[in-house]
């Protein structure tokens, strides 16, 4: 039956290619999501806007202040308004902190005191708040050493690996790659899928002698196809636009990403057999994307979230597939590092696929 | 099994939980005959349909088309069978020739055969050079023509239309019978569902059916004749009252 | 008035019906303050680090010690006897691995001069920098702690003041923020489809013939909505005090004043994008693009606009849900008055007005 099967796969991609809606999925979303994403989606603490009192205005409080700015982290601005309505500033959200330097800061460096300033931070963004607050901390103990030439004994050195310059973007491209991968094939497979049964073509082909075997490999394939192709697309513009390093192996990449598909393929055939619109199957494939998304990793660790949500988590499929996407592409996994990943994901596939297939030949006949 | 019949059904039955949609029905088509499958809307005839061409398993009953059970063989039957719903069922964003080509590889015929086919189908169905216009583009008697065109691609014995022409204005549904004609003097046997009564009457053979059930059959003319009718419309509105009116007093 | 409350409860009975819309409404609002309250956490603690001490004295084990009783650390699961510390990052086992390396304790009684390596996996730089803060100051603690009393050293001593959420829970920053992306979504991305739906369906010609004045149509259509979208803010709203005990510190007739700007421009989005669409399917394409996309990626709900490219920063200044949950944050948990939100409350406006009056033109142009 393998003309059955190479006509499925050649229809599909017909379809496809003229359908401006699928199109602009297939190529525009990638690479507008690469770029969004890649722009936006920075969660280190960065460009604090922060104003300063500096009711001292000695040469070492002009210089500590200055020293707060290396690094990107602070961005100290005089203050316009009277201390003691700096709390307005905070309300409508046009500074996140504010340093107040007391009379006698100089001096008391100086004579070889321990002098206290303030730090007033907005708190509503916790996460900002926690980290400025550690970096003033860091900021403040290497000034006060410097100034007095106290050389600490014990430092650490770090060995930043992967990602030594801390750049977002590198982060977060792999990610994307991930997401686009399980959106699109289980988007475009359950839409495909529920479109044959809206327009009743899905009848035809039944009492066509296509075995259901035949008629489920046919439906997925393009789309498996597509979705590496979208992988692709999102990697050679992360690698030449953003110049994100690729330090693994492509091809183990590709080759775990086939075993991925046979999860979010099977996703997609489920999604086609619980519905009977192509909206629906929309809806349900966006529905499950948001929260594959939130629970994999993407945006924050998992081992942050609370405990009850951490198992949760287990039951996505996409936050296993993140781990391998990133661990190849940032750190140049090999399979045996990521070995409790892959037999999982293997194991999802199976199942998943297995029993939609099931379903979908259930249905089918 | 009796050679001369393309299609014998005995008893069968299906039900939807506790809807009986076909209640124990019986019938036999013999080979090359043209047979008028007749009811109101919701009678059934769809479901029977589904249950011979191998869509929809029966809950009871037995059957067999062209020789093969219609229980254990439905791979089988459906290299030997021709279909056409009523819904229209081509792919609106592929071409004639496009559709045509998908469901001869679908049949497993080779690029040659379909190439062929499709000429051949072009010519007899007079598709012109509608067989390139995105089919969502065509008007409805040619996307019709075009789906009949589909079902006899891969020269099947017996064809199962499923109310072929509704919404089709009357030049095209008298096309499309002469077509019909056509290919039963070639010995395909046609097993057709319509509620137009005038095409009934072209019909060799009609069964009428109501509520799951066949309440007549036989050749058009003598059941007009038995009843007294004036004509099959009178026939068909006649009987479909008895049985409502049997119904109420039971 | 009679009418309009007949096309109103039709509405009603639409969205009544329509799982997909019961959906967006019901589910929806509830799934994300859920996700955005308990898996956007961004403060970063329990990192899993590694130790690998060659040291092996009291000195090394107090400062292993130190680390793990922090809360910022913690060990990792297996304790793999492991010498090769990058089999740890690269399985992900651990985040950092620090290495101790022989003559630690005897450094430290001399005073000479000792580092600790540490080894980060910077893959996650926001993971990375806080390895790095909370380790260094953990190490510089416990350096102190060393030096014998009574020398005088210098120090910064910061005394910080945490505002408005000084236990830092991040729950408090996201939860309210989801209002603003809650109503854009009945707001726009319902009423546009439901327009569309009624152009689809050819119900609106229908409608049009009946003695109903386009506006009437459109004023009907739209006020479940409206209330539909207050309802769901009030949901969101309660579950964040609930769940999340997040505290609502200002005037809540102000948030409901600019609730109804924000509404207001909104669903102008929303009979815009219908006016140009013909289909329901576009309608929520379009509306996905042009509303959600922006409203969660432009607006700091989660990602801050000052970290973002100066073009980016620029398209953020049109965005309504930008300045409404700059509003709404500053109402909710920082007691913000008219005052202070004046100039959000004046952009708003501004938005809303131009918003309105396209929607109205187009509108009236499509149906004649």
């Amino acid at each position: 039956m393998n003309k059955a099967f190479w006509g499925l796969v050649r229809k599909e991609f017909i379809q496809v290619f003229r359908d401006r809606n699928m199109l602009r999925i297939v190529f525009a979303v990638p690479i507008i999501q690469l770029l969004l994403f890649g722009y936006v989606v920075k969660l280190d603490v960065k460009n604090i806007r922060m104003d300063v009192y500096d009711f001292d205005q000695s040469r070492l409080s002009r210089e500590f202040v200055n020293s707060t700015s290396a690094g990107e982290y602070f961005l100290p601005t005089p203050a316009q308004i009277a201390i003691l309505d700096l709390e307005a500033n905070f309300q409508d959200g046009s500074r996140d902190m504010a340093l107040i330097i007391p009379d006698g800061f100089g001096k008391g460096l100086e004579s070889h005191q321990n002098v206290t300033i303030g730090l007033v931070a907005d708190g509503s963004d916790a996460n900002m708040t926690a980290i400025g607050s550690g970096y003033m901390a860091r900021m403040a103990q290497k000034y006060a050493r410097d100034v007095v030439n106290l050389r600490m004994p014990l430092e650490v050195k770090y060995d930043v690996l992967y990602n030594p310059e801390a750049e977002s973007v590198y982060f977060m491209v792999p990610g994307i790659v991930a997401t686009l991968l399980t959106m699109v094939t289980i988007m475009l497979t359950s839409m495909a899928i529920v479109r044959e049964r809206e327009s009743g073509t899905l009848e035809q082909l039944l009492v066509t002698p296509i075995s259901s075997t035949t008629l489920l490999f046919g439906k997925v394939f393009p789309f498996a196809v597509l979705g590496l192709f979208e992988m692709t697309v999102a990697l050679v513009v992360g690698v030449l636009w953003f110049d994100i390093p690729f330090v693994g192996s492509p091809v183990l990449l590709f080759g775990l990403s086939a075993l991925y598909l046979l999860t979010t393929l099977g996703l997609g055939l489920f999604f086609s057999t619980v519905t009977s619109t192509q909206q629906q199957a929309m809806f349900f494939a966006w529905f499950f994307s948001v929260f594959a998304i939130l629970t994999s990793g993407f945006f924050t660790p998992v081992w942050n979230m609370p405990k009850w949500l951490q198992y949760v988590t287990y039951v996505n499929p996409m936050r296993f597939f993140m781990n391998i996407v990133r661990g190849i592409m940032m750190k140049g996994a090999g399979v045996t590092h990521l070995l409790p990943d892959i037999y999982t994901l293997a194991i999802f596939g199976v199942i998943v696929f297995g029993f939609s297939a099931a379903r979908f030949s259930k249905r089918a006949r | 099994m009796n050679a001369g019949n393309a299609v014998v059904i005995d008893n069968l039955s299906r039900h939807f939980r506790s809807f009986k949609a076909v209640d124990r029905i019986s019938l036999e088509v013999r080979t090359g005959e043209t047979f008028g499958f007749l009811g109101a809307n919701g009678a059934g005839k769809t479901t029977t349909i589904r249950m011979l061409c191998g869509l929809l398993s029966p809950t009871s009953g037995t059957g067999t088309v062209a020789g093969f059970d219609i229980n254990r063989q439905a791979e089988e039957i459906k290299k030997s069978i021709g279909y056409m719903s009523q819904k229209f069922s081509l792919y609106p964003d592929l071409t004639g020739k496009e559709n045509l080509s998908f469901y001869g590889a679908a049949y497993g015929l080779t690029r040659q055969e379909v190439r062929e086919r499709t000429a051949e189908l072009t010519d007899r169905l007079s598709l012109g050079d509608f067989i390139d216009r995105l089919t969502k583009s065509l008007p409805v008697g040619w996307r019709q023509r075009l789906a009949l065109g589909v079902s006899l691609l891969h020269r099947p014995r017996i064809l199962f239309l499923d109310e072929p022409t509704s919404g089709v204005d009357p030049v095209f549904r008298r096309k499309f019978w002469q077509i019909l004609y056509e290919l039963a003097e070639e010995g395909v046997t046609v097993f057709v569902t319509t509620h137009y009564m005038d095409e009934a009457e072209y019909c060799g053979r009609i069964s009428i059916m109501h509520q799951g059930r066949i309440v007549e059959a036989g050749q058009p003319y003598e059941l007009i004749r038995k009843h007294r009718s004036e004509n099959l419309e009178e026939l068909f509105i006649d009987l479909i009252k008895n049985r409502e009116t049997l119904n109420a007093e039971a | 008035m009679q009418k309009l409350r007949f096309l109103a409860q039709k509405e009603f009975r639409h969205i009544l019906r329509d799982p997909r819309s019961l959906v967006i409404v019901v589910v929806m609002p509830i799934m994300m303050t859920f996700l955005y309250g308990y898996a956007i956490s961004l403060d970063v603690d329990n990192i899993v680090i590694g130790v690998i001490d060659y040291d092996r004295t009291d000195e090394s084990q107090q400062l292993i010690d130190r680390f793990y009783n922090s809360a910022y650390f913690s060990k990792p699961d297996v304790n793999s006897e492991s010498t090769d510390p990058e089999t740890w990052l690269l399985s992900s086992e651990a985040k950092a691995v620090m290495i101790i390396k022989p003559g630690f304790a005897g450094s430290l009684r001399e005073r000479s001069d000792f580092s600790l390596g540490m080894i980060v996996d910077g893959s996650d730089n926001t993971v990375a920098a806080a390895v790095q803060n909370y380790a260094s100051a953990v190490v510089s603690k416990y350096a102190l702690d060393q030096i014998p009393v009574g020398r005088d050293i210098p120090g910064i001593t910061i005394s910080t003041q945490v505002l408005y959420n000084p236990d830092l829970e991040s729950s408090h920053f996201f939860v309210p923020g989801l209002v603003a992306i809650i109503l854009m979504m009945i707001s726009a991305l319902l009423t546009s489809i439901t327009i569309a739906r009624e152009k689809e369906t050819g119900t609106m010609e229908q409608l049009l013939t009946a003695p109903v004045t386009p506006v009437q149509i459109i004023i009907g259509k739209i006020l479940p909505y409206v209330g539909l979208a207050l309802l769901d803010g009030i949901l969101v709203l309660v579950f964040a005090k609930i769940v999340f005990g997040v505290p609502f510190v200002g005037s809540y007739l102000l948030l409901l004043a600019f609730g109804l700007i924000y509404v207001s421009a909104a669903l102008s989005i929303g009979i815009l994008i219908s006016s140009l669409v013909k289909t329901q399917q576009v309608a929520m394409m379009f509306a996905l693009v042009t509303t959600l996309l922006p409203s969660v990626m432009l607006s700091g709900l989660v990602f801050a606009i000052r970290n973002m490219p100066p073009v980016l920063q620029g398209l953020a200044q049109i965005v309504p849900a930008k300045y409404f949950v700059t509003v709404i944050r500053g109402i909710m948990l920082k007691g913000a008055g008219l005052g202070t939100l004046a100039l959000n409350g004046l952009a708003l406006l501004l938005l809303m007005a131009f918003l309105m009056t396209v929607a109205a033109r187009k509108f009236n142009t499509r149906i004649d």
